[in-house]
């Protein structure tokens, strides 16, 4: 390897053509094209996943049924969208329902958080998959691309399931990195007192030595890990992208003093950076005693928040190019427990979209009335992959071409909503 | 009747999986095959089936490397790396593993591994009442130098309750699962029969036939009386049991309703003795005082699981024993053992079985035999053409260190481990000239001297760990491992040039050719290649003292560490 010398604002691009290079393998994994539309010059699409982590309960929410048996102790308030109601927890969401679209139907059948973490984020059952953050992060990247194509933002903790299966067999390139009680990825500087000529030295020294470890091996954990290295130098030069305190107090009070509002409000920021995916966990939402009690400040929390990101988006011109999704790993049950408490439920419940790609003021399916069965228009977990792919210009139908696998990008079971797609 | 069908008598369920075993397994015994010849003979007739060409056998480097990994959780010194590669003697392979077996060091190293495995980096709830790490390894190590049949192991970890005079720290692998009945349930299943039924706790598995609930419930009711009891005065936890309380449980898909005594999946239900009204407890429960019943079924736990009627656990233990060397299960994920996820060899797994049944799951043995098999000493690098997939252990895979394999690495390649021993060594023989050469060779003496290493390098176990809770073998490397290979001041402090550590032996090596045979030989465990030598004289070729050779070294030493060689296991 002999490079010259890189300055330092060109070190995170100039590295990884270097390693490209020097492997012989340009573009690291054949694609085939999957974006339907988008010339470069157009923005590049985005994707932000809101996660209601625990399971959200559609009855409280997105599908109320007041007066049912199965229907809680809440009302269902009109919106902005002429005939539909949504739960009374969420004052604020309603007045912005003419810019979303929300399917009442979906069917997951999951009721276990591991397994519906995995595969409500993957859309299928089968493990080993890239999860949508992953997968989308791989299919938008360019090549100019330095930051991480995925951030995710969320607390720390034993529920470990929050960051179920990641990329998959896409490989450590696109992990999320992971932002944990808002504090940025440790070791982002350089220690003090250390010589640029050491790092170049230290740098072209592991280079070198991947380089020849690499002949004759399985070339992607070596590729793997020699990324995450290229990643490091990228984050490490953009680190102030993680920096809350370069936001104004007025943004950090109208995104609410609390995690999750902080979380949207980085996530913004990160957005407006240019990282294609961006994952906010919302927690606590498994309530199976007093779910209403629960749901009262979970819904709290995420009303206002979540009003203030979608009218920051579309002020700022980034909704039209980004995607907002909403959803949990499931729902929860019409029957309510004897502690007041609503129990996983996979097979009628909720999920809301909004911006680039999605047609607004929809409202899609339907459930019976008392909310334990879907009445029309059946949704699987496949078919809203499909969906989230069609609404950013990518084309579910097609595949991954790796290490001479051919795996398709989206289960082939599955359909896009198109009632939901603009 | 051949011995083996003698076998598949005594383990019912095994026949179902059988056929075509027989033949070879049957053949194997009768021609006195050794196990690990016998798993040679079914690989290779399996790689001829699926028209797969199996990589080279490994270099000595290679295998040397790669053998005291898995043996040892360490690289080896470049002094024992240069000896190995200059060992003229056929038989060499085989004497090394048997060294590696019969050290300290394997002990140690398996303590480390086990606990891991069985504690999964859990804490409970109430920190200061756990059982102290320290005391719990040192049960396992103790296990593991006198190699301890696993059914014994077993058997103590599930029968301590924190109060036995010999054994309290076994009592662990509840404490850090504060003896929660449903968490018990699913790793006892997980990780004594291989078998995850978590999904079965709520309704029949419906990704499988053959998880249903009234095994999770069986498995269940053997821990569903437990609460954990801390001891305010002896700071210090102890499972507590009632002696009371039935099991019932209902589908959520179907509504049925269930009932069950304890029950292993396969087995037969355990119905309670009927005692006399006022004998139910030894001790009773109260706020102040611990349960202890006289009929306890965690005892009957303790007393059915380590057999080999058990389903799964014999095959579990085989199972992960390869996978400790193999890098992956024969059956995989190692925890979701079902018919419709059979092995990728059913064969091999059924010798190893076998082999453990008939050895008293003399563990140290199994290890030895899959080390000498000729699937193990294959090199990583590819055959030609082709990349055969994981599952036919064609080629070794490369996997990541464990995060304590990385740490003891580190430790070894810069010297760091090697100094500290030879202080301590001469130390113990000042003191305690007479004892010297048994203590040194005493896997606590070592244990007391690793423990002080393992103080100024915990940021790294911290950093490539997995979540409490998470299987380690899934984490790929992400990029928070690169940020602390790159800025960590605490790594830094680790590989920086320092008195005591190798780069005193490399500074003073003023021929290039020689010092670039010792670095190699220190870090990558092996002999440098032409070019690397040529690398290594043009970084030293300014430098006129020790000094200056050092720091010039410094930034290369740093670059060989961090490259996927160093952090590979291969």
């Amino acid at each position: 390897m002999n490079q010259p010398p890189l300055s330092a604002t060109e070190i995170g691009l100039t590295r990884r053509e270097a390693i490209a290079r020097a492997i012989g393998i340009v573009g690291a994994t054949a694609l085939a094209p999957v974006a339907l539309s988008a010339p470069a010059t157009e923005p590049r699409k985005q994707l932000l996943l809101l996660f209601l982590s625990g399971g959200a309960s559609q009855l409280e929410t997105w599908d109320p049924k007041p007066g049912a048996r199965t229907g809680g102790p809440f009302r269902a308030i009109p919106t902005s969208l002429d005939g539909v109601r949504i739960g009374e927890l969420l004052p604020h969401t309603a007045k912005i329902m003419h810019r979303l679209a929300v399917v009442r139907s979906v069917n997951s059948t999951i009721a276990d958080h591991e397994v519906g973490h995995y595969a409500i984020q993957a859309g299928r059952l089968v493990p080993g998959y890239p999860v949508l953050g992953s997968a989308v992060a791989r299919l938008l990247e360019r090549p100019d691309d330095v930051l991480p194509g995925y951030i995710t933002l969320r607390r720390d903790g034993p529920k470990a399931y929050t960051d179920t299966g990641d990329a998959g067999f896409l490989g450590a390139k696109y992990e999320a990195v992971k932002v944990i009680n808002g504090r940025p990825p440790e070791n982002l500087v350089i220690p003090g007192g250390i010589q640029p000529a050491v790092l170049q030295a230290r740098d072209a020294a592991r280079r070198a030595a991947d380089e020849r470890f690499l002949r004759g091996r399985a070339p992607g954990p070596i590729h793997g890990y020699g990324t995450t290295f290229d990643q490091a130098s990228a984050l490490m030069q953009r680190r102030e992208i993680f920096d809350l305190d370069a936001e104004s107090a007025t943004d950090r009070d109208r995104y609410g003093r609390h995690d999750f509002g902080q979380n949207c409000l980085l996530a913004r920021r990160l957005l407006k950076s240019g990282v294609s995916c961006v994952r906010v966990v919302h927690h606590d939402w498994d309530a199976h005693q007093d779910n209403f009690y629960w749901h009262q400040m979970r819904c709290a929390e995420f009303d206002r928040t979540f009003v203030t990101l979608i009218q920051d988006l579309e002020e700022n011109g980034m909704l039209e190019h980004t995607l907002v999704v909403v959803t949990g790993e499931m729902g929860r049950t019409p029957q309510i427990n004897n502690l007041g408490g609503r129990d996983h439920w996979g097979r009628a419940w909720s999920v809301a979209m909004a911006g680039a790609g999605i047609k607004p003021g929809v409202v899609f399916g339907e459930t019976n009335d008392t909310g334990t069965e879907v009445k029309a228009d059946q949704v699987s977990i496949g078919d809203l992959f499909h969906t989230y792919l069609r609404a950013l210009g990518l084309n579910p139908h097609a595949n991954y071409h790796l290490n001479g696998q051919t795996n398709p990008i989206a289960d082939p079971a599955g359909k896009a909503i198109t009632a939901v797609l603009a | 009747m051949s011995p083996f069908t003698r076998l598949s008598r005594r383990i019912g369920w095994l026949p179902l999986l059988m056929a075509g075993a027989v033949e070879v397994c049957g053949m194997a015994v009768e021609n006195g095959l050794s196990l690990h010849e016998q798993i040679d003979a079914i690989l290779a007739r399996d790689w001829a089936k699926e028209k797969i060409t199996p990589a080279a056998a490994s270099q000595d480097a290679e295998f040397a490397r790669r053998v005291h990994l898995d043996l040892t959780g360490v690289i080896p010194t470049g002094t024992e790396t240069r000896a190995f590669l200059d060992d003229a003697r056929p038989d060499k392979r085989a004497r090394l593993i048997d060294q590696l077996l019969a050290s300290p060091e394997y002990a140690l190293h398996m303590a480390r591994v086990f606990d891991v495995m069985l504690t999964e980096r859990r804490l409970p709830t109430v920190k200061p009442y756990d059982v102290a790490t320290a005391m719990w390894r040192a049960y396992l190590a103790e296990s593991f130098a006198a190699n301890k049949p696993w059914d014994k192991l077993v058997r103590e970890i599930l029968d301590s309750d924190g109060s036995d005079e010999l054994q309290p720290a076994a009592a662990k692998f509840y404490v850090v699962r504060d003896a929660e009945p449903h968490q018990m349930t699913r790793d006892v299943g997980r990780l004594f029969l291989g078998m995850d039924l978590q999904c079965a706790q709520c309704h029949d598995d419906p990704r499988f036939d053959d998880y249903k609930q009234a095994d999770y419930f069986g498995i269940y009711a053997f821990v569903s009386r437990l609460s954990l009891f801390r001891d305010n005065k002896l700071n210090r936890s102890f499972v507590g049991e009632k002696a009371v309380g039935d099991v019932t449980f209902t589908s959520v898909f179907t509504t049925e309703q269930g009932r069950t005594d304890p029950r292993l999946p396969g087995g037969t239900m355990i119905a309670d003795p009927v005692l006399a009204k006022g004998a139910e407890y030894v001790v009773a429960p109260s706020n102040t005082t611990r349960g202890i019943p006289n009929y306890s079924r965690r005892k009957q736990l303790a007393e059915q699981m380590p057999r080999a009627e058990t389903q799964g656990f014999v095959r579990n233990l085989g199972n992960r024993l390869w996978a400790l060397l193999l890098g992956r299960g024969l059956v995989h994920p190692l925890d979701l053992h079902h018919a419709k996820n059979p092995p990728s060899h059913p064969e091999v797994l059924q010798c190893i079985e076998q082999w453990l049944v008939e050895n008293h799951y003399d563990i140290q043995g199994c290890l030895r035999e899959i080390a000498l098999s000729r699937c193990y000493q294959l090199s990583s690098e590819l055959p030609p053409g082709s990349e055969p997939p994981a599952e036919a252990f064609a080629v070794a895979p490369l996997r990541g260190l464990t995060p304590e394999q990385l740490r003891w690495s580190l430790l070894q390649a810069t010297g760091r481990i090697e100094a500290h021993f030879v202080r301590a060594d001469a130390q113990l023989k000042k003191s305690n000239p007479e004892e010297y050469e048994a203590k040194r060779n005493d896997w606590r003496w070592r244990k007391d001297l690793y423990e002080q290493l393992e103080r100024q390098s915990n940021l790294v176990i911290t950093t490539f760990a997995a979540l409490p809770g998470q299987d380690d073998s899934k984490i790929d490397p992400v990029v928070d491992h690169a940020l602390f290979l790159l800025n960590s001041p605490k790594l830094l402090d680790l590989i920086k040039v320092a008195p005591g550590t190798a780069f005193d032996r490399w500074a003073a090596i003023s021929d290039p050719g020689a010092l670039a045979e010792d670095l190699y030989l220190s870090i990558h465990i092996r002999r440098p290649t032409a070019d690397e030598t040529s690398d290594v004289t043009k970084i030293v070729e300014r430098a006129t003292t020790p000094a200056e050779r050092a720091s010039a070294l410094q930034p290369f030493v740093w670059g060989l560490l961090l490259s996927a060689e160093f952090r590979f296991n291969h």
